[in-house]
């Protein structure tokens, strides 16, 4: 048997499968949730943690330096 | 996720949508939401994980509205973004199944008193969406993308990243299984073949 052939028994039998659907509520829940966000791009304040983490990390790595620089010189 | 072939109506909601329109977004959530909510139940057989995927699936697509080539296939677009959701969500099953160190769960009950039998109204739905329910993911997902959605294996290997070799596989024992499955409920046709 094809792909088609499998393709068009699956869809003989998938015609008969009932549709499932959310109730109203919810589905304007979800559409205005997402309306709200069209064309704005994913949201600016998810790049203040990594921006946290970079600042902690720097710092700990400038103040090692500081550190190590003081141990030699002193 | 791009054709030349793209219907009129899709064109101008992309059109939209490229625009920033909230009311392209409505016109495209009113034609997907059931297609890909009724594949997030089935997939993931439970309901509030499909209204949290479906909801993560819009967002995306209305985050991503201004960057959409004018020549996108909606359809395969979404199932696409969908797809990969439950294939996260099936990931953090698993994860949290070993962490509490269980086997990972058996998917939803598939029995009289599961969610989806209580959407369904007859003994051959029932016994429909239980054959569905029992295909292992992999089957099951082309199985309903194919059958049910209406989509082209080859479109269904490119939502899925498969080759058509593996579509063409997947969808042979599918639909072996489902014959095997449905027993004296399956179409007479496949009873012969």
């Amino acid at each position: 048997m094809t792909d088609q052939e499998d393709a068009a028994r699956l869809t003989e039998i998938g015609r008969e499968l009932p549709a499932l659907d959310l109730d109203a509520t919810t589905a304007e829940q979800i559409a205005r949730r997402a309306r709200d966000q069209v064309g704005r791009g994913p949201s600016p304040l998810r790049l203040i943690e990594p921006a946290i983490a970079v600042l902690l990390v720097a710092s700990s790595l400038i103040w090692s330096v500081v550190k190590a620089l003081e141990a030699l010189g002193g | 996720m791009r054709c030349a072939g793209v219907a009129e109506d899709e064109r101008a909601w992309i059109d939209g949508l490229r625009r920033g329109e909230p009311a392209a977004f409505d016109s495209v959530f009113a034609a997907y939401r059931r297609r890909l909510y009724g594949y997030l139940v089935r997939m993931t057989r439970r309901r509030d994980v499909a209204e949290d995927l479906l909801q993560d699936t819009f967002l995306r697509l209305a985050q991503h509205a201004r960057r959409l080539a004018p020549d996108t296939r909606l359809g395969a677009w979404l199932f696409t973004v969908a797809h990969r959701r439950v294939i996260s969500w099936s990931r953090a099953q698993a994860v949290r199944a070993q962490l509490a160190g269980d086997i990972p769960a058996r998917e939803a009950d598939t029995g009289d008193r599961s969610p989806l039998s209580a959407l369904v109204d007859s003994q051959a739905q029932v016994a429909l969406e239980r054959a569905f329910a029992e295909l292992a993911p992999p089957y099951r997902e082309v199985a309903l993308l194919v059958g049910v959605e209406g989509l082209q294996p080859a479109e269904v290997a490119e939502i899925l990243g498969l080759k058509p070799d593996a579509i063409r596989q997947r969808l042979a024992r599918a639909r072996a299984q489902l014959a095997a499955a449905l027993g004296e409920h399956a179409p007479a046709a496949w009873r012969t073949a």
